[in-house]
């Protein structure tokens, strides 16, 4: 199995030293997808951060008395006796890391953005030491560079046993400053209002949000199995009250994701009339508004105690909420006359085909698996409340109907992650998230499903 | 016969469509009063002359277009007294809608710029607050959205 993905990327505006700087990073993160997959381990939820054989009590008893256990950064073992002991990634790794480090440095060297090199030789220097943080501020600090490039262990989705340890990934791209003066108007209409909080709960707030818009040229790691087309960072809400978040939305491979699945899904599971309302173009760009909702309302969604709370099902309900919550908010855009009727249908018809394509994701990457629960209970809320109804085997919206359900899924959300708890929450995701929902289109589906070879 | 359109300014908006009205007529004299560039490069069409004719034919309707707007303009000005409790044009309005705390100015069209809270009159939350009063719910409605707004509180800058 390969944990890399490239895009094709037009290149030929940077400079012969960008070039080689670039192909540098490119290799640093090809080496990071073989720490990926050592990581990675679809039998156990615990993927390999965890000996199998490890009940979550155990690790839990084992974590009170040794907080290395349940460090984000550490692979837990058993010695000889069967006592549990932690070993940080960068000693695990230390052979593996070597190679990386040193094309980091090399890169450093290249670029005449002293910020960028400063960012990059701290990098270097944080795969080797395993004090990630520093190198974090810096990026959190300096960034939009002319290049975005991440690498080391970043997201959790790997360990869904406590959703903690964090999984190696790397990205390369180069700035598409157009699109991202777009995103920043986006990101500016959906900042400008302040959301009343639940009595009780209690959120980070987030002082600033950068957005930005790449042309991948890389994925590594964890992002090139996820496939990923936006992102929010830090993960780390601590360091995202005090520095701010960083949202990028990879429009290479969103563009491959509308052309090879989202556009595909319309064509099949919507009515040959009703498609005709739409234009292509319209539906990219409700795909991209999609995910752009979703990255800034991620970061206005942060509950101090959530994870702790939630659990393994917190990254369920922060994924499903962020994508409701700002989809819902374009109902004010309509009202203000900042956003067309056109162009939210565009992006509710979008978030329905991206709920297709996270349960048919799930089926080959059982770790993207919140998502596609997510998904389905989205969907059998659509369906339960009426604003989805399947006629003659294709799929007909009523998008009066939806905007009601956002906003009444949105309420329920927003309670589980502000409040909740998490007998309340397994309740809920047991009643809502039935993959029935998507199955019942198989029918209309296979050809689809064939030429995806499921 | 169709309705003149009324175009609603700020005093700010006016000045600027004035501003914008001077500087293309200085540059249309600019460029008709200098030389054109050829119509024929050898047996071709020139390139330089088409783009010419286009930036040209550009600055014309933008032009007529401006001058259609200076003579239609009606100027935003607060109400007197009792009035500034109503809301109409001009009126800075803190609502709360959709669970949201937000605060936006009502202006004509021509000035919409909801990213900096410049809301136009033609919306469908501006159609909907126009002549009501703070403590006011109102429900605002278009074919697939619908929520109540609540007005907490209107005022108008001085001019």
């Amino acid at each position: 199995m390969s944990a890399v993905k490239k895009f094709e990327v037009d290149t030929k505006h940077l400079s012969a030293e960008e070039k080689i700087l670039l192909e540098k990073l490119i290799s640093a993160a090809e080496l990071v997808a073989p720490l990926y997959l050592k990581q990675k381990n679809n039998e156990y939820p615990g993927a390999n951060f965890y000996p199998s054989n490890a009940t979550r009590e155990e690790i839990e008893e084992a974590g009170r008395k040794n907080p290395a256990i349940l460090n984000p950064y550490t692979f837990v073992e058993r010695d000889k006796s069967g006592k549990l002991f932690a070993v940080p990634f960068h000693i695990k790794f230390k052979k593996e890391l070597k190679p990386i480090s040193n094309l980091l440095i090399e890169a450093a060297g290249l670029s005449p953005n002293k910020d960028f090199s400063r960012y990059l030789k701290s990098r270097a220097d944080s795969l080797l030491n395993g004090d990630y943080e520093k190198s974090e501020i810096i990026w959190l600090k300096n960034d939009p560079f002319k290049f975005s490039f991440i690498i080391g262990p970043i997201e959790r989705y790997l360990d869904k046993l406590f959703f903690k340890k964090c999984a190696y990934q790397a990205w390369v791209g180069i700035l598409d400053a157009e699109k991202t003066k777009d995103a920043e108007r986006f990101k500016k209409m959906l900042l400008v209002s302040r959301k009343k909080i639940l009595p009780d709960s209690e959120k980070v707030d987030i002082f600033k949000l950068d957005v930005r818009v790449d042309k991948t040229l890389i994925f590594s790691g964890l992002i090139a199995d996820f496939m990923f087309t936006g992102t929010n960072l830090p993960n780390d809400v601590n360091l995202m009250g005090k520095y701010g978040s960083k949202l990028k939305i990879f429009e290479t491979p969103l563009q491959e994701k509308f052309e090879n699945e989202h556009f595909p899904i319309f064509k099949t599971i919507f009515a040959k009339n009703f498609q005709k309302s739409y234009s292509k173009a319209e539906l990219f760009l409700g795909s991209l508004r999609c995910i752009l909702l979703h990255e800034i309302t991620h970061s206005l969604i942060r509950y101090r105690d959530a994870e702790k709370r939630l659990k393994d099902l917190f990254p369920v309900f922060d994924e499903l909420y962020a994508y409701i919550l700002g989809i819902k908010s374009c109902g004010s855009f309509l009202l203000k006359g900042a956003m067309s009727q056109k162009e939210l249908e565009a992006i509710l018809i979008m978030h329905i085909c991206r709920n297709f394509t996270w349960w048919l994701d799930s089926m080959k990457n059982p770790d993207v698996n919140h998502y596609a629960i997510g998904a389905a209970i989205a969907q059998n809320f659509f369906f339960k409340e009426g604003a989805m109804e399947k006629r003659g085997g294709i799929s007909w919206p009523n998008f009066a109907k939806l905007c009601i359900c956002l906003d009444q899924l949105s309420h329920l959300l927003e309670y589980h992650l502000a409040l909740g708890n998490y007998d309340d929450a397994r309740e809920f995701v047991e009643e809502y998230s039935s993959f029935n929902v998507f199955k019942q289109f198989s029918p209309q589906l296979r050809n689809f499903l064939k030429k995806k070879k499921f | 016969m169709s309705e003149i359109k009324k175009f609603y300014l700020t005093k700010e908006g006016l000045e600027r469509i004035k501003k914008e009205y001077r500087n293309l007529r200085s540059l249309r004299l600019a460029k008709t009063n200098g030389e054109a560039p050829k119509i024929f490069e050898s047996e071709d069409l020139n390139p330089e002359y088409l783009s010419f004719q286009e930036d040209l034919s550009f600055l014309e309707s933008r032009i007529v277009e401006l001058e259609y707007i200076l003579k239609n303009t009606l100027l935003i000005r607060p109400p007197a007294g009792k009035k500034q409790n109503i809301i109409d044009l001009g009126a800075t309005v803190t609502t709360e809608l959709d669970g949201e705390i937000d605060e936006f100015t009502i202006v004509g069209s021509l000035e919409t710029d909801p990213v900096n809270k410049r809301i136009s009159n033609e919306s469908p939350i501006g159609q909907a607050l126009i002549g009501k009063r703070a403590g006011e719910t109102v429900v605002i409605k278009t074919p697939i959205v619908n929520h109540s707004c609540k007005i907490l509180k209107i005022k108008y800058n001085k001019i």
